[in-house]
């Protein structure tokens, strides 16, 4: 069988978060193919349940990506997204699961290199932890 | 409802053809559940291949579409009228894939893996479309075409101007009795006191004099400017250091020293400036030209910290050098001063020479501009954020660089931060278009993937009406909360907060999401 291949889940925000994605891709830009985009109008949208969920249906990792904060679309979402995220993580800590693998990401719409970015620290992180394992089987 | 969805890849925009195997993705999608049709097409944008579209749609008896084409955006709208209009399918039960941007271009050099992960975006996709509720929008009549704008400088009065050359009703109001020359209504001794409303339809409280009013418009732009007070600082006490605008001033009527001029960034050199963009720049060096032009015999001195300005005007540097303007920078540790022998000449440190020069002078002049202090009750009224440095704050740049967070009210000129005469002119004759163009449709749209709150769960905690930046949510007469349409923008950011998950964003559920989210990760990688 193949090697397993990482399996990373990112919230987009529908403004600067997806335009940045585009303009990586128009730009030339080439990044690993583990990444799946779920849009969302802004990551203010993004509810600390659909990141658990993501992870217990079998995501390896998740991020959430959205305007920079000073320059958000809807003004305040993406510190929304923020607060959520950061949530997600400590919660993830108290119950031993490594919290890197749930981060935020902010992008403008002209900020070509920093998708690939993203990819790349998100699915390092996929397959430096691996598959979370069944609560059962954890020490 | 039927659920039958119709999935339209494009062919040749989607550059699907060097990448992926199309004819896969079509078979993908036949047997997926709900495809009711899929085709591949040559052109999606072509006439002749909308009335293909459509026509299959119709034959299919489909009531949804999943279009696959070049980028959102490059969607010909044709396609979309068509098929709302001929096929008769609800607006929201179109979407786009975005094959090219997500998989095409960044994945060319993995055919295999670009392969896996088109297939299971294309998957996820039709399981959330499956999901889509047709929606409604509804409209309003916008009541006036009146545009209010606040401050009868050389921003707002371009304003009124644009915005009456487009059809549109101004009324300049204008805290001072000075003269003002603009079209339409002006109103002296006036101030804004409260806002309520929406875009398209704001109800104004306005004190005009002693005398309260209402005022109804569609739109409002602010031009309140900057604070044209004079200033205080070491160099106003010790030189009588005045507003840059004074020396334009003094140009035009033709008063100019020929004791030397000198323009300083600030009038407190030793104070904290936030950045360079907070002086007006472009004006400060036009002047210095103007005045080397019209009076050879006077020495300019321009003495600044940083300076910057902004595109075409960059060339003035170098007009303003040959015409032996000087540029000194300086450093705030060591901040120019008067001479404490000689009143009548400016000390300054040139930073880059190391040098000390003692400057003779009969005017000094500054570029700054404080923030206007009443931007604070401006923005109360409007509920507009202000910056760190006092000015009102833009919106998203996405919204353009004149919009405030909030729809329906524009900002120009130095109400923001610092602007030069010219870019202020710019910024009205832009606020003044945007106005009337949202003003002209008449109409105000609202509703469709908009909030939602379902009082059974609602325990009025208050927590939606705290996060909404549109104040759309309240607490309305039966205790629970409700939501203002005309005010929702579709962000969802009260959804994911609600504690009691009593608000969902039609098609945008949680259900939704996580169905989408499930689907992806149950797929190939
Ligand atoms: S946040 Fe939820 S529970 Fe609280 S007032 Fe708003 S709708 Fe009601
Ligand atoms: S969806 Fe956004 S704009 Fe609408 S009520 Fe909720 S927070 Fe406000």
């Amino acid at each position: 069988m193949a090697e397993r291949e990482p399996k990373v889940v990112g919230y987009c925000c529908e403004k600067h978060g997806i335009e940045c994605v585009n303009l990586a891709a128009r730009s030339g830009k080439q990044y690993d193919a583990s990444i799946r985009l779920v849009r969302v109008p802004c990551t203010g949208r993004v509810d600390g349940m659909h990141i658990l969920r993501a992870l217990e249906d079998g995501a390896d990792a998740v991020f959430v990506l959205g305007c920079l904060e000073k320059n958000c679309y809807y003004d305040t979402g993406s510190i929304e997204g923020r607060k959520r995220v950061d949530y997600v993580k400590s919660m993830l800590s108290q119950v031993g699961i490594e919290p890197e693998r749930v981060e935020m990401f902010n992008a403008s719409s002209s900020m070509a290199w920093k998708f690939p970015e993203i990819v790349s620290t998100m699915t390092d992180v996929a397959k430096r932890l691996g598959p979370i394992e069944p609560r059962g089987d954890r020490q | 409802m039927k659920r039958r969805i119709q999935v339209v890849i494009c062919r040749v925009c989607s550059g699907a053809a060097n990448v992926l195997d199309v004819e896969k993705l079509l078979r993908v999608a036949n047997e997926a559940p709900y495809v009711g049709s899929a085709i591949a097409v040559n052109y999606a944008c072509n006439a002749k291949t909308i009335a293909q579209i459509v026509e299959e749609a119709k034959s299919r008896e489909v009531d949804r579409m999943l279009i696959i084409p070049c980028s959102k955006s490059d969607v010909s709208p044709a396609l979309f009228q068509a098929y709302k209009k001929k096929a008769k399918i609800n607006e929201f039960l179109m979407e786009t894939v975005d094959l090219v941007g997500e998989i095409v271009l960044p994945h060319r050099d993995n055919p295999a893996r670009a392969q896996a992960k088109a297939e299971s975006k294309l998957l996820a996709a039709i399981t959330r479309m499956a999901m889509l509720e047709p929606l409604q929008k509804s409209s309003e009549k916008m009541r006036t075409k009146n545009v209010v704008i606040i401050g009868a400088g050389v921003a707002g009065v371009e304003a009124a101007r644009q915005a009456t050359q487009a059809g549109m009703h101004t009324i300049l109001i204008e805290k001072s009795d000075k003269e003002v020359k603009a079209p339409g209504v002006v109103m002296p001794k006036t101030r804004l006191v409260s806002a309520k409303g929406h875009a398209g339809n704001f109800i104004l409280t306005i004190e005009a004099g002693e005398k309260r009013e209402t005022l109804e418009c569609a739109a409002v732009v602010i031009a309140s400017g900057g604070d044209w007070s004079d200033a205080k600082g070491p160099l106003v006490q010790a030189c009588g250091a005045k507003p840059l605008y004074r020396l334009v001033q003094e140009i035009g009527e033709g008063i100019i020293s020929r004791e030397g001029v000198v323009i300083v960034d600030t009038p407190d050199p030793k104070a904290d400036i936030t950045s360079a963009q907070d002086f007006a720049w472009e004006d400060a060096i036009q002047s210095a030209i103007e005045i080397r032009k019209k009076s050879p015999e006077t020495e300019v001195y321009l003495l600044f910290q940083e300076m910057r300005a902004l595109g075409l005007d960059e060339l003035s540097y170098r007009d303003a050098a040959d015409l032996g303007v000087r540029f000194v920078r300086y450093d705030k540790k060591r901040p120019p001063h008067a001479d404490p022998k000689d009143k009548s000449k400016i000390v300054v440190i040139d930073s880059v020479q190391g040098q000390t020069l003692s400057i003779p002078y009969g005017g000094v002049y500054y570029a700054s501009i404080a923030p206007n202090p009443d931007n604070v009750s401006i923005s109360e009224a409007l509920r507009i954020p202000m910056t760190e440095s006092g000015g009102l704050r833009r919106g998203s740049m996405q919204k353009g660089p004149i919009a405030t967070p909030r729809p329906g009210v524009l900002v120009c000129g130095s109400a923001q931060f610092p602007r030069s005469e010219n870019i202020s002119r710019l910024e009205g004759r832009a606020a003044g278009a945007l106005a009337a163009q949202l003003v002209s449709t008449g109409i105000v749209e609202f509703g469709g993937s908009v909030a939602e709150v379902t009082p059974d769960k609602c325990s009025a905690c208050l927590t939606c009406v705290r996060t909404c930046p549109f104040e759309a949510p309240f607490i309305g007469n039966a205790g629970k909360a409700e939501i203002q349409l005309q005010l929702c923008q579709g962000c969802g950011m009260c959804v994911g907060i609600c504690p009691s998950k009593a608000i969902e964003l039609h098609n945008y559920t949680d259900d939704q999401l996580s169905t989408e989210t499930a689907s992806y990760i149950g797929g190939d990688f």
